[in-house]
């Protein structure tokens, strides 16, 4: 019955985000200046045209309310209104783009958390920690992704996953060797490592009990980072996948695509934040 | 302590031994024979009556067939679907024969019956086509097919450069439209996933295939816009050609691999900055006086260094501007324009003359109003943003305070479209068609689009009234020397009075890859695939 | 001793870069147009830049700004972070649920239509200064969020600690028990504080494209490491890495300046 009941709330306080994320990207939108223009103005060519589009678009964005009440009525009849780029329903747009995007999340999740843990496992067990451990790290914070990505270009080796996963691992990396390291400078893992009880010991049965929720928090939060480094990545290695539809959908002011991708962020950032590694699942003494 | 590594070295060795290395971009593999470049996004339409955005045009141009065509290399309108065509005395009839024996990709016969259904559904309110307003009163044309192959197009008003709209006019089967699958260009449409790629396929009936024409088996357009990508794959032969090069890349193109890059020469397009005039924006008085003051405008053209700019911000690849018209256009390029001399000590005096004084190292104004103002460009253009920074140099040394703001295109539209919130702009403005009379929009002071001052209910200055006067002059006129006086007096009364102050006129840079063959690249855009049926790639593994 | 010896050195930096940039004639904004690209030479120790503006200064004023301007960003974004999420989680459940509400739904927000509502507010003829100091601000008020959830986690996890329920029943004031759960969320708050410095250092040469950031000719650190994105540019010369270089270094030196505290 507990379950059940937690289940219930939980869901219903995803809803209410989504619904809150729903206004606030409407109003955004609708506010920001450019969502009544277009490029195509200064074109003499295309002026007409543009200025005839602009002004049906006018007519039907009044007020926000009145937009919100629109793109609900359209999600509940399954086509989430109809884009203002590409003139389709917006389902059509989406689905194809959240199993590449999923499949990239997934990837770059599963390999920046294997390197991050790996490495900082080694970094924060070693007596003296070595300084040299955090130029790798701070060298790939240092740079912008654009960068990386036109590195990897150059070198004709890696890919968004690879991108993603340096900037994922270097800030997961640096979370962990500081929470590990903390771990590992309690009295009584020190106390233990007096006593001659194994490293591979010591971690599983103290060190990550131990840190485990807040190594849960921690996932949650690269999981916010990854959703947000996404666009980028996505944008500059051309994936079609949800972040680059966000993109164009922002420069284009293309508010039912907007509202689409902002709802399924708000959707992954509530079930990031379901993200727990309690203690009790570790205890294996 | 007794480090046991095996573990981690483990998770390591897993790590990379999963390295994924996914692929860049999601080039489909290239099919014999088909060519391949890119398109920087989504046509928003395949209908070629619908066009209104560049991708779409460019498929356009590849698909469609039309009666006349204009040859991006001599800039002359040339016959294509039609075997002959001519225009009566008083412009208002024009009459084409088509070839014989002409089909559409799926096979069906093309006669003047699909010719004259083409033409009307373009013209018809209903279908919105751009290219409708070009004849000035579409509603009142009427076409006739008196036969088979001739289609006579009644024109109630005199439209100048009328043949040259037909480029934009494809031919589609009668009641039949099918957003370009079934055509009767050198190719048609044959598979689209958004935000990948366009492929086109030959058409196996184009008019000129007894030549073996087009010789590519097809086309394939990839949506792509980052050059960082799309120099590396040109590079490697995955494309075939760029149409368009950003300067620094030509640079480093220039070094991986000379052969490949051509600097054609000055495009027909200019890159210039202007100043709010607009009585109703919501700028300062003080600064509408200065923007309309003409000592003022013509003291900041002096002072701008537009070799720097060429130099610098163009790598070279551009040439100084004094005129709307480039060089590169030939027929209207005024040779003998009088421009005010430049320098920095002219520009003093120019100040001086507009009532303009110096405060220690601050220009002031007769009321004693510090010179400051501020340049709105689009972001993402590295040469502007140079430009606004050697602008800012420039005008530093008059004591005048420039704050460069770079804003994405819709924010920016808005401000100069709408709101006329701004106080000076540089832009570019892309010219496809060299006869004047396509900018009369950019110059009549009625329009919405006489940027410094849109939508005038009645000139606001003689000179404004004299430009409308030479352009409806131009428009109207039956001769050509008469509309060549006409256009030259505009770009006199421009150099005096600066409303516009060009800045330079940007090369065209392309890209062609050693492996493809027939191309002949010009300034006008579509540069190196305007003959694409020419085009073909030979040697690629 | 290496807390002591780190902290010398970034003093002895950040004068360097002071004596660099007020030393009499040195200008980041003077262009010698005949010397672009320059190699490095005794005018231009590390050479000029695509517009001949010598890089060595430049570089010198963008690291004093912008490591002026992220600092005080990261240390409010963390300080508001750490004080949203303890205090949430040292309030009744109802209100810790509502600030996580807010929390995820300001993380899933497009916040670029506000900051290009906020370039819309600021006169276009607002001071290249001005606008940095306002980008800066900007970035500290959007970056809390993410980091306010994992406090929030950290804290509950914390105040259901055996340590902190005898404290508690030992009769310890909320303000004593607020100050008690500070040092141990440092593995949390010093990382974040550390990762988010680069971080928004990238993120204002980004916030160019939306008409903020640091304009010309105030040399922006992020623009200078954004170059990095162009193979172009790189081709030029090799003291494009400098600004990359003293990022890492300075990025190094704080690290291990706030080691210590993180022990």
């Amino acid at each position: 019955m507990r379950p059940l009941l937690a289940s219930v709330r939980w869901f219903v306080r995803a809803c209410f985000v989504v619904v809150l994320v729903m206004l606030g990207t409407t109003v955004l939108v609708r506010s920001a200046p450019g969502y009544l223009s277009d490029a195509r103005e200064m074109d003499q060519h295309y002026a007409h045209a543009a200025r005839d589009e602009l002004a049906v678009v006018a007519a039907q964005s009044r007020s926000p309310l009145a937009m919100l009440r629109q793109e609900l009525s359209s999600w509940f009849k399954g086509e989430g209104g109809e884009s203002r780029q590409y003139g389709i329903p917006v389902i059509e747009l989406i689905g194809p783009r959240l199993s590449v995007t999923g499949k990239l999340l997934c990837e770059s999740l599963g390999l920046s958390w294997l390197g991050a843990i790996g490495a900082a496992l080694l970094s924060s067990s070693v007596r003296r920690p070595r300084f040299l451990w955090q130029i790798p790290s701070t060298l790939l914070l240092a740079i912008p992704t654009a960068a990386m990505a036109t590195l990897c270009l150059m070198m004709g080796f890696g890919g968004p996953v690879a991108v993603m996963v340096l900037c994922l691992a270097a800030r997961d990396f640096k979370f962990l060797h500081a929470i590990l390291r903390k771990s590992w400078l309690e009295p009584y893992v020190l106390h233990a490592r007096g006593q001659g009880i194994s490293t591979a010991r010591i971690l599983l049965t103290h060190v990550l009990p131990a840190t485990g929720p807040q190594l849960g928090a921690l996932a949650s939060l690269s999981i916010v980072t990854a959703l947000s480094a996404l666009v980028p990545v996505e944008v500059i290695f051309n994936v079609p996948g949800l972040g680059q539809l966000a993109w164009n959908a922002a420069l284009n002011r293309d508010l039912p695509v907007l509202l689409a991708a902002t709802m399924i962020m708000a959707a992954a950032v509530v079930l990031a934040g379901a993200t727990k590694f309690e203690s009790e699942h570790w205890r294996r003494a | 302590m007794n480090l046991q590594k095996q573990p981690f070295l483990f998770v390591f060795v897993a790590v990379f031994a999963l390295w994924p290395s996914v692929g860049q971009g999601q080039n489909a593999p290239r099919l014999p024979g088909e060519l391949a470049w890119t398109i920087a996004y989504d046509p928003k339409t395949f209908d070629p009556a619908k066009v209104d955005d560049e991708a779409s045009e460019r498929v356009r141009y590849l698909t469609a067939g039309v009666l006349l065509r204009f040859n991006r290399a001599t800039q002359r309108v040339e016959p294509s679907l039609a075997e002959s065509s001519a225009l009566s005395e008083d412009g208002k009839v024009l009459t084409i024969r088509l070839h014989s024996g002409l089909r559409f990709s799926d096979g069906s016969a093309l006669t003047a019956k699909d010719a004259a259904w083409s033409i009307r559904r373009v013209l018809l309110p209903e279908t919105k086509a751009a290219v409708a307003e070009e004849f000035l009163d579409a509603a009142n044309v009427t076409v006739q097919t008196p036969d088979d192959r001739t289609i006579i197009v009644h024109l109630p008003k005199r439209v100048i450069g009328i043949e040259k709209i037909f480029d934009e006019i494809a031919i589609e089967p009668a009641e039949r439209s099918s957003e370009a699958r079934v055509t009767s260009g050198p190719f048609f449409l044959s598979d689209y996933r958004r935000s990948q790629y366009v492929r086109l396929k030959r058409n196996p009936y184009y008019r000129d295939t007894g030549k073996g024409l087009p010789r590519a088996t097809g086309v394939r357009l990839d949506i792509l816009e980052n050059y960082e990508q799309i120099v590396r794959l040109l590079v490697r032969s995955d494309y075939d050609l760029i149409d368009n090069l950003p300067p620094d890349y030509f640079e480093m193109l220039k070094r991986k691999a000379p052969a490949t890059v051509r600097d054609i020469g000055p495009s027909l397009n200019t890159e210039q900055m202007w100043f709010n005039q607009s009585p109703t924006s919501p700028i300062s008085d003080w600064e509408k006086a200065w923007f309309r003051n003409r000592a003022f405008r013509v003291a900041i053209s002096q002072a701008i260094h537009r070799d720097d700019l060429a130099r610098i911000a163009y790598l070279g690849h551009a040439t100084p501007a004094f005129s709307f018209i480039s060089p590169a256009n030939t027929t209207w390029f005024n040779r003998n324009l009088r421009l005010p001399a430049r320098g920095l000590e002219q520009a003093k005096a120019s100040l001086h003359e507009g009532g303009f004084y110096l405060e220690g190292s601050t220009l002031k104004d007769a009321q004693g109003h510090p010179v400051r103002f501020s340049i709105l460009t689009n972001a993402g253009n590295e040469a502007r943003g140079k430009m606004a920074t050697l602008i800012q140099q420039d005008l530093a040394a008059l004591g005048i305070q420039v704050t460069v703001v770079t804003l994405d295109f819709p924010a920016l539209i808005e401000r100069l479209m709408h709101t006329q919130d701004y106080e000076a702009c540089l832009l570019g403005l892309a010219n496809v068609d060299p006869d004047p009379n396509t900018m009369m929009n950019l110059w009549l002071s009625s329009s919405p689009e006489h940027q410094w001052n849109p939508s005038e209910k009645s000139p606001a200055t003689p000179w404004e009234a004299e430009i409308d006067r030479a352009m409806t002059t131009q428009a109207s006129s039956m001769k050509m020397a008469e509309r060549v006086a006409a256009v030259d007096r505009v770009q006199q009364i421009v150099a005096e009075q600066q409303p516009f102050i060009y800045l330079v006129y940007p090369n065209a840079l392309v890209a062609i890859s050693p492996y493809l063959q027939g191309a002949q690249p010009a300034a006008l855009v579509p540069r190196v695939s305007w003959n694409v049926e020419q085009l073909s790639v030979r040697g690629l593994r | 001793m290496r807390q002591s010896l780190s902290l010398v050195l970034l003093l002895a930096l950040i004068i360097s870069a002071g004596a660099v940039l007020f030393r009499p004639g040195s200008s980041y904004v003077h262009q010698d147009r005949d010397a672009l690209f320059a190699q490095a030479s005794p005018v231009h120790p590390a050479g000029t830049d695509g517009m001949g503006r010598d890089r060595l200064v430049r570089v010198s004023a963008a690291l004093l700004l912008s490591l002026a301007g992220a600092t005080i960003a990261s240390a409010l974004s963390t300080a508001a972070a750490a004080a949203v999420g303890i205090l949430s989680a040292s309030s009744p459940g109802v209100i810790g649920s509502l600030t996580l509400l807010v929390c995820d739904a300001f993380l899933a927000l497009p916040w670029m239509f506000l900051l290009m509502m906020v370039r819309s507010a600021i006169p276009l003829t607002t001071s290249p200064l001005a606008s940095a100091v306002i980008t800066f601000l900007v970035l500290a008020a959007l970056g809390w969020p993410a980091c306010a959830r994992a406090v929030y986690r950290g804290t509950r996890q914390l105040r259901h600690s055996d340590w902190m329920l005898y404290a508690a029943a030992s009769g310890l004031k909320s303000n004593q028990i607020v100050r008690a759960l500070a040092p141990n969320l440092l593995p949390l708050l010093l990382p974040q504080f550390l990762v988010s410095l680069p971080a928004f250092i990238i993120a204002e040469a980004n916030l160019g494209a939306l008409g903020l950031g640091i304009a010309e000719p105030l040399p922006s650190w992020g623009g200078m490491l954004a170059e990095l994105g162009n193979s172009a540019t790189l081709l030029e010369t090799r003291w494009v890495y400098l600004p990359v270089a003293l990022l890492v270094l300075v990025l190094l030196l704080l690290e291990a300046i706030t080691a210590e505290a993180q022990r």
